[in-house]
């Protein structure tokens, strides 16, 4: 049964193909990000509490370093946990 | 001069006379030291992602200020000996606006863009696809699509023979949109397992 859904959805991907991600950040055209921002920088990191990938968040190079310098910033005070679970 | 932004968490046992007298104290450094205060900032106490000297929540303090390197460098040889003080972090700030400016960039946009406060706003509303949904999203697509089906049979059945042809037409767009509307939050964040679908798929041909 799971096969068949599996292979189900990869005939619709023909008809729709992924969405392009784009860089939340840069679509604010901000420069910094801000330790500060728990909620934001919340949405980055994994459940386990890593970073997540460019790759699966859409982040550009630019901003992603931005965000990793931060988050680190923030699991130092305390804001976010260095590991989770 | 230079702007830099320090915190620091105060441990949580102390009285509020005792970390005011504290807080005093780092502004007074400051301003021993000819700095400018520009913010301060107190979160008050908030709890912890971890434990810190086996205490679950801190007093978070903030300042914001300008001046010579040697008031970062005073502040943090004071909080070394301060045992209250439970982590410090210094930050050199940034005095040019939190504005990107691209090379063929768009001119109009960047002067609607308001400071900090509004863009935490805006960001909650977006939609940040979790990974953990994705799955929830996935499975169920099939067997919605079924209830749906079979919903609309039951309709059918109840409303005059007549008009069953324009029914079925109507319902049939709708469970096409809806599809793909999920599908749009899915593949958001399947991209990358792509691969693997598409050889599973490959598997069952054969």
């Amino acid at each position: 049964m799971a096969r068949d859904q599996r292979g189900d959805r990869g005939s619709f991907r023909k008809y729709f193909p992924p969405r392009r991600k784009v860089c939340r950040f840069c679509q604010r055209n901000l420069r910094d990000i801000d330790y500060k921002n728990v909620d934001i920088l919340k949405r980055y990191i994994l459940e386990r509490g890593k970073i997540s990938p460019r790759r699966m968040t859409g982040t550009c190079a630019f901003h992603q370093r931005k965000l990793s310098t931060a988050i680190k910033r923030a699991r130092l005070l305390a804001l976010l946990p260095y590991i989770e679970g | 001069m230079r702007q830099y932004e320090t915190v620091f968490l105060i441990s949580p046992n102390l009285e509020e006379e005792e970390t005011t007298k504290i807080i005093t104290q780092i502004s007074g450094i400051i301003s021993k030291e000819k700095g400018k205060l520009i913010q301060e900032d107190r979160w008050g106490k908030r709890r912890l992602a971890y434990p810190i000297k086996k205490f679950e929540e801190a007093f978070y303090v903030f300042f914001h200020y300008e001046g010579d390197s040697n008031i970062p460098f005073e502040l943090e040889r004071r909080f070394k000996q301060t045992e209250a003080i439970l982590r410090f972090l210094t930050v050199k700030k940034e005095t040019r606006e939190n504005v990107r400016k691209k090379r063929k960039g768009i001119p109009a946009e960047e002067e609607i863009i308001a400071p900090q406060e509004e863009k935490f706003e805006l960001k909650e509303e977006e939609e940040i696809a979790v990974p953990a949904k994705e799955e929830e999203i996935a499975v169920p697509q099939d067997e919605e699509k079924a209830e749906e089906k079979e919903e609309k049979a039951e309709e059918k059945e109840e409303k005059a023979e007549e008009k069953e042809e324009e029914e079925i037409a109507a319902p049939a767009q709708e469970e096409e949109s809806a599809v793909s509307q999920g599908e749009e939050k899915v593949e958001k964040e399947e991209e990358d397992k792509e691969d693997l679908n598409s050889t599973e798929t490959i598997k069952e041909d054969k």
